[in-house]
């Protein structure tokens, strides 16, 4: 391990990659503060520009970009009340009403260094847990790799919230058949082309990355208004001081390392990622307060801006582990980059940890930098990067759908991906109005030519027999929890219909 | 009848689905493939049967909680027109890429964008534009070597 952390430093450490990480945290920043795009959006606008890089100085580009456009939304939420991304929404609970009291500069400080904490701890503990659950998975056959990969995509739709379950399971299914299109790799017939010789290649996942979250995101906010907003640029004088005090240190302290432990934790778990973590941890601090302290949630507590922060920083960090130990996303973001580790012709998995330990270790080592940066660069700089945020949106807003688009073009030179990724992007928005999630369907997309080669080579060392699922404990384990992630949400829902029916009896009887 | 959101969606994942299994049968086999495990039908198939199911039960779901939420009411504020222009103004950039080449067609995008989101001032419709796509254009062919080809109808009045 001492020999990959060494290599790890020593790639990180490279001056290219350092000025990696800082222009990653720069922009994702920038990007994370524009309400409406998120990390997803941000990592998204990248995979373009790391196209021409090597594989680690793209990858550390892209974490720097997410955990920017973590803190970024952060600071939207705390300056403006209008969260960039959903996993700083519940930093707005607590940290627009601290700026109301002139505390921004506080509730800044303060969120700076619980993502700092929370990011640091999450890096720590990867830098344990990833080599050991990357070494148990070496011993994983097709079968278990194809089980795994429906825990994932099972994981992804269980956790998109109430209701959303069926609908991710539909959107899973949707980027499945996305992948199947174009030439089978086993058989070399074409699939679903129609005569298209644009389409032999398949659907690029650049395109439908960029289609998805970038353009689909920028036009819906428009669709919304956003373009006839404006932000103000935030004025040095009106944030106040930035320095805790020792008893706020002392009083945030213990929530800061419970939620990164706890934020990690559910980072890990794959499809659940941070906004979930920044919920939960928000809500286990509200629970864990004294009756006094409770009354503070929601007006300016300085725990209650700790919590959510540390925990969605961690889990960020947290949902790297299944990435590069199992090749499996464990959030939106972590499934584009995951493409683009293909892209690059690496295979994240086990094997990552052994063919390319220079990009598992430069990863891992350069998040820790990525936070650093954001500490020591980034919170100063915060009233200079918000001023970025008065060019004006008729301005801001081609210039980022002329990025999304040439991102495409200049990768392919057909014009014909950008008259597809404008058709991609109708669907997507017509989608995200019937309100279906547009994770689920990309990571479906990326993992749908894993799944078929593995599912394909276990039926066939199995002899057409699906045994493969049961006779080994392991794959049987994974099968198992996939079930029980398949049925949860629907005896959830008909415990929930059986209750709302004995509360009002005979309410559904004039329904029918 | 109003449809709920759901219930629309399920609707046209439903016909996805079963279009998706019909061409799935269309995939052309190789001689013997058949009787193998796994083919290049298999999985469609499998996803063609798996949507048809998460449609029906979303399609159930939907009926039976009795979900009100009309896509009409819900959509009824947004600009569909703007978005619509935009998407517009995007085929034309890529068509006038082919036609009038990266600078050009950069440029007219730019005007075009600001314009339709409501920019209306002359000098910054150009100060945001040309500069900034000849900036672009400059570093792709100078610094980073990239070809970028001229446009068909450029060649055609200089000759080539």
């Amino acid at each position: 391990m001492l020999d990959g952390l060494f290599t790890g430093l020593t790639t990180a450490i490279m001056p290219f990659n350092l000025l990696m990480v800082v222009v990653g945290c720069f922009a994702g920043t920038f990007i994370g503060m524009l309400p409406g795009l998120g990390p997803i959006s941000a990592v998204a606008l990248m995979i373009p520009i790391t196209y021409g890089l090597d594989p680690s100085s793209g990858i550390i580009l892209m974490a720097g970009v997410y955990y920017g456009a973590v803190f970024g939304g952060s600071t939207s939420s705390i300056l403006i009340n209008a969260p960039g991304c959903a996993s700083t929404v519940v930093t707005a609970f607590d940290g627009y009403p601290l700026a109301q009291q002139n505390k921004a500069g506080k509730a800044l400080a303060l969120a700076a260094y619980s993502s700092f904490t929370g990011g640091t701890i999450g890096a720590i503990i990867l830098l344990f847990a990833a080599p050991f659950l990357a070494s148990v998975s070496l011993s994983f056959q097709s079968g278990d790799y194809f089980a795994l990969m429906l825990l994932g995509l099972t994981a992804v739709a269980a956790f998109s919230g109430k209701g959303q379950t069926l609908k991710a399971m539909i959107m899973t299914v949707f980027g499945l058949m996305i992948a199947t299109v174009g030439t089978d790799l086993m058989s070399g017939t074409t699939r679903f082309t129609f005569g298209n010789v644009n389409l032999i290649d398949g659907v690029s996942f650049l395109l439908l990355a960029m289609a998805t979250f970038a353009l689909a995101e920028v036009l819906m906010s428009v669709m919304k208004g956003a373009h006839r907003e404006q932000d103000q640029a935030m004025d040095t004088e009106a944030l106040g001081s930035m320095k805790l005090s020792r008893d706020e240190v002392k009083e945030v302290a213990p929530t800061v390392a419970r939620s990164s432990v706890f934020g990690f934790l559910v980072g890990v778990l794959p499809g659940a990622g941070a906004t979930i973590a920044s919920f939960l941890a928000y809500g286990l601090e509200r629970n864990l307060a004294s009756a006094k302290q409770k009354l503070q949630f929601g007006k300016g507590a300085l725990r209650g801006l700790a919590a959510p922060e540390s925990a969605n920083n961690a889990a960020s960090t947290g949902s790297f582990v299944p990435l590069l130990t199992l090749g499996i996303p464990g959030s939106g973001t972590t499934a584009i980059m995951l493409g683009a580790l293909i892209a690059y012709g690496i295979q994240p998995g086990p094997r990552l940890f052994m063919d390319n330990p220079d990009v598992f270790w430069s990863v891992i080592i350069s998040m820790y930098f990525g936070n650093l940066v954001l500490l020591i660069l980034n919170l100063p700089l915060i009233p200079y990067i918000s001023r970025l945020l008065a060019i004006p949106r008729p301005i801001l807003i081609p210039l980022i759908l002329f990025f999304s688009i040439t991102g495409v073009y200049l990768v392919s030179f057909n014009t014909f991906d950008i008259h597809m990724m404008v058709a991609i992007t109708v669907i997507a928005l017509g989608l995200k109005l019937l309100d279906f999630p547009m994770a689920p369907m990309l990571l479906g997309f990326i993992l749908g030519g894993i799944l078929e080669n593995n599912l394909s080579r276990a039926l066939t060392l199995s002899d057409g027999s699906f045994s493969f699922l049961w006779e080994r404990p392991l794959t049987l384990s994974i099968c198992l929890i996939t079930l029980a992630l398949l049925f949860l949400p629907a005896l959830r829902s008909l415990l929930d219909m059986k209750a709302r029916n004995q509360e009002v009896p005979g309410a559904n009887v004039g329904e029918g | 009848m109003m449809l709920s959101k759901d219930q629309i969606g399920s609707l046209v994942f439903l016909c996805l689905s079963l279009s998706y299994g019909y061409y799935a049968g269309k995939i052309p086999l190789l001689p013997g493939d058949e009787f193998e495990p796994f083919h290049a039908q298999t999985l469609p198939y499998a996803l063609a049967g798996l949507g048809v199911l998460f449609s029906f039960l979303l399609l159930a779901s939907s009926s039976m909680a009795g979900s009100r939420s009309e896509a009409k009411s819900s959509n009824a504020s947004l600009d569909f027109s703007l978005v619509a222009k935009l998407l517009a103004l995007i085929v034309l950039f890529a068509i006038a890429l082919q036609w009038i080449g990266f600078l050009l067609a950069t440029t007219m995008f730019l005007i075009g964008g600001y314009w339709l989101l409501g920019e209306r001032r002359p000098k910054v419709l150009i100060l945001a534009s040309l500069p900034f796509a000849a900036g672009i254009w400059g570093v792709l062919t100078q610094l980073l070597n990239i070809y970028l080809a001229p446009g068909q109808l450029l060649i055609m009045v200089t000759g080539g």
